[in-house]
């Protein structure tokens, strides 16, 4: 997508809110949930990942993304010692999601492998309130006239509109933990064209969680369009081994042909390190060690946020 | 004496060829002369002492451990690769016989706390009277906290002791009934690639199992909420055991020590910072060492030169230094079916065996190798781990106490320890899954496993 969350947001009749929901920076800002005891193990997961994982002197992206992201994911679950009912959550990899809307007239379809997404039992509950919800009515799309809004993607002639209530459901019926909860992103490549750029990573954030919450609603709901009365949440979560994306998704109508009337809300909070540069050998100058090994710019909050988004919908 | 005594070492092609003095610092109080010591560069058996001895010496006192293994590590030379997953036939009692471990059948009783917390605390549905009445006020008390249990309360017996934690069987069960449901039954996957059908379905199970039951128990073991989990880690070790003649080559006739490496890829490893307790004590004797007459080449056994590489899993600086519980994972080519076609059913634990030796003395000895022992300073108290190994439905538990690392010809002789090895035969967690339904489950080898992951030092 070459215009970006801009042109994500025109596609799934979205608005943007920047910075994370106030019950997510509730959780960060509670002083119960003591975020705070963490730091030492988060330094301690991002030297694993960074230094200390490989015989190698300094580990590979390929290698170090997915690593930190698994220690990351290792130290929130161990928060269900405090919350029992963080134990009902379930990790699904390598997962396929197939969403069809239509978009004033364009038929579109999302499609792959995205990656990693964790299921709950219990839905996040609506993160707007309900004069938010209305108060999107009057916000005016951005379009961005003469580019279509449909540049770089890919026209297919598609045979079957696959939904998740079809045969490509990605999970059978009678799944205990049926609601989507986060979607996890990992830009591991090595090289820098492989990767996504922030901008288009959070473009494909917001496409696949919009994807994955319009086929929970087309579940709930059945295909026809219509504003929800219960919104759905999804949350997603984007790195690539350093710099963090966090977006809170709201789904609050599935009448996407128009672009008139109530909107789904987005809140996006973008490009935040969680440290600035892991040294893995010294930097000498002149005979002189001048940066010793270590991991500099360590930055807690990114983990707090990142705990909270965790924790959203059980605390 | 101190090798690292700034003195340039020459090292010539592959001899070991030192030009400092023998360099004992005795002053020239007694004489004028220096001291009369073998030659250094002579071909005789006095200098290859010699050359031995100073090569301990620079080994003792390196100034850290990544030094340590450096120069342990330093001389390449051709040598036998073991692989902890074998299709060998009775490879593990060539496998004992290289590490000089003793195989004791059956899982070793646990302390007395242990014991009582296993039985009591997770007894069956079954009605049994409850033990300790003493410990029901307290447990009471912690009782209600996890609410699905309400209803399993009633079911579920107390406790014996006080102290000993409430586990619900009930919970843990729709646990590991919803990790294999998800990764059988419900998640739709492609299909298996060809000979990959451990990557498929058992992979993700085990893992899936894992992080929830880490999860979930976390509150009952401190130690696994300070703990490591590393998904498919390298775990390397590198040793000398006997001795052979080289065969052919221009080192030939010369005698040299037997090498061996493991290069291990466990699906998952816990790593903690405290280290487990000793299951016996450190000169304790419960069984023979097999002997093998044949060369290691007749297992088959093949020998390349490559880096000789010592590693838990993470490098030296980690906290987390000491291993847990390592989960391997059979591959498609050593699957039970597959050997009882080629009527090898004696095998088939044989292959749960090999894994489970190979790959904890791996460990257990690169652990012990972190912490500064090598074959001529060996380990002052034991080193343990756990290991589970698994095909997806069968599953073997192991156990592993390191005594020893002097496996070496000089350091062999007079020593009485052994290593030794604590391990099941393989059982199924279940039968056959149908239809969203597990039928068969077996709580008896998901308790084992809630057992393994909930061992702890006693501090703790």
């Amino acid at each position: 997508v070459c215009e970006g969350v801009r042109q994500a947001q025109w596609l799934t009749k979205t608005k943007r809110v920047e910075g994370l929901p106030p019950s997510v920076l509730d959780i960060v800002d509670s002083p119960a949930h003591r975020l705070g005891d963490y730091e030492e193990g988060v330094r301690r997961a991002v030297s694993h990942a960074r230094f200390w994982d490989t015989t190698e002197v300094a580990p590979r992206r390929e290698h170090y993304c997915p690593v930190l992201f698994e220690d990351l994911i290792h130290l929130c679950r161990l928060m269900a010692a405090k919350y029992p009912s963080l134990a009902k959550r379930m990790l699904a990899r390598n997962y396929r999601i197939a969403a069809t809307w239509e978009r004033e007239s364009i038929l579109l379809q999302v499609r792959g492998l995205n990656g990693i997404l964790m299921n709950s039992m219990a839905p996040i509950p609506p993160v707007a309130s309900k004069e938010e919800i209305l108060a999107t009515e009057e916000h005016v799309l951005e379009t961005f006239y003469p580019i279509s809004p449909t540049i770089d993607l890919q026209e297919v002639n598609v045979y079957k509109e696959l939904n998740d209530t079809g045969e490509s459901s990605r999970f059978k019926d009678g799944y205990p933990y049926s609601h989507p909860h986060t979607l996890f992103f990992l830009e591991s490549a090595n090289i820098r064209p492989n990767r996504f750029r922030p901008e288009q990573l959070r473009a494909k954030m917001l496409m696949f969680a919009f994807g994955n919450a319009l086929a929970k609603a087309k579940a709930l709901y059945g295909n026809d369009p219509k504003v929800l009365e219960e919104p759905i949440v999804v949350q997603s979560i984007g790195t690539d081994g350093q710099l963090f994306q966090f977006m809170v998704f709201q789904l609050n109508t599935t009448d996407l042909v128009s672009s008139d009337g109530i909107k789904n809300l987005v809140w996006i909070d973008s490009d935040q390190n969680l440290y600035e540069k892991a040294q893995c050998t010294p930097e000498v100058k002149k005979r002189v060690v001048t940066k010793p090994v270590g991991i500099y710019g360590f930055q807690p909050d990114t983990f707090k946020k990142f705990l909270a988004l965790y924790l959203h919908g059980t605390v | 004496m101190a090798a690292s005594r700034g003195r340039r070492v020459l090292w010539h092609g592959r001899c070991w060829f030192s030009q400092t003095e023998s360099a004992v610092p005795s002053p020239s109080s007694d004489s004028l002369y220096p001291p009369i010591v073998a030659s250094a560069t002579a071909k005789s058996k006095a200098a290859k002492r010699r050359r031995l001895e100073y090569f301990n010496q620079r080994v003792h006192g390196a100034a850290s451990i990544e030094e340590k293994l450096r120069l342990y590590g330093k001389l390449q030379r051709p040598k036998y690769m073991l692989y902890p997953q074998t299709f060998a036939l009775n490879a593990d009692r060539w496998y004992r016989s290289f590490t000089k471990t003793v195989f004791v059948p059956g899982l070793p009783p646990r302390a007395a706390s242990a014991a009582a917390k296993g039985p009591g605390a997770v007894a069956p549905e079954a009605a049994r009277p409850p033990e300790g009445a003493a410990g029901a006020a307290p447990e009471a008390a912690r009782a209600p906290a996890p609410g699905a249990e309400a209803a399993a309360a009633a079911k579920t017996p107390k406790p014996a002791a006080g102290a000993a934690p409430y586990l619900d069987v009930g919970e843990l069960r729709s646990l590991a009934c919803d990790a294999l449901l998800q990764e059988s039954f419900y998640q739709h996957k492609k299909q298996p690639y060809l000979y990959r059908y451990h990557d498929h379905t058992p992979g993700p199970f085990l893992t899936q199992l894992v992080s929830s039951l880490t999860t979930f128990l976390c509150g009952l073991n401190p130690l696994l909420a300070a703990s490591s989990l590393d998904l498919k880690p390298e775990v390397n070790y590198y040793w000398h055991y006997g001795e052979e003649v080289v065969v052919h080559g221009h080192r030939k006739g010369r005698v040299d020590p037997v090498r061996f490496q493991i290069d291990d890829k466990p699906h998952l490893q816990i790593r903690v910072p405290k280290q487990l307790p000793e299951i016996v004590p450190l000169e304790s004797d419960l069984g023979d060492v097999p002997v093998i007459e044949h060369k290691p080449s007749k297992l088959p056994l093949f020998k390349k030169q490559y880096e000789n590489k010592v590693f838990i899993g993470s490098k030296v600086a980690d906290p987390c230094c000491y291993g847990h519980t390592q989960f391997h994972l059979i591959p498609d080519n050593l699957k039970r079916e597959r050997l009882v076609r080629a009527r090898l059913e004696d095998q088939i634990e044989v292959v749960y065996r090999a894994n489970g030796i190979a790959s904890l003395f791996a460990w257990t000895a690169a652990q012990a190798m972190y912490q500064g022992f090598w074959s001529e300073a060996d380990v002052t108290h034991p080193f343990v781990s756990q290991a589970v190994v698994t095909d997806g439905k069968y599953f073997a538990f192991f156990c592993y106490q390191l005594n020893t690392l002097a496996l070496t010809v000089e350091t062999i002789q007079n020593n009485p320890r052994k290593n030794i090895c604590w391990g099941t035969d393989s059982k199924p967690l279940y039968d056959v899954v149908e239809d969203g339904n597990v039928k068969g489950f077996n709580d008896e080898v998901l308790l084992q496993l809630v057992r393994f992951l909930l061992n702890r030092p006693k501090e703790l």
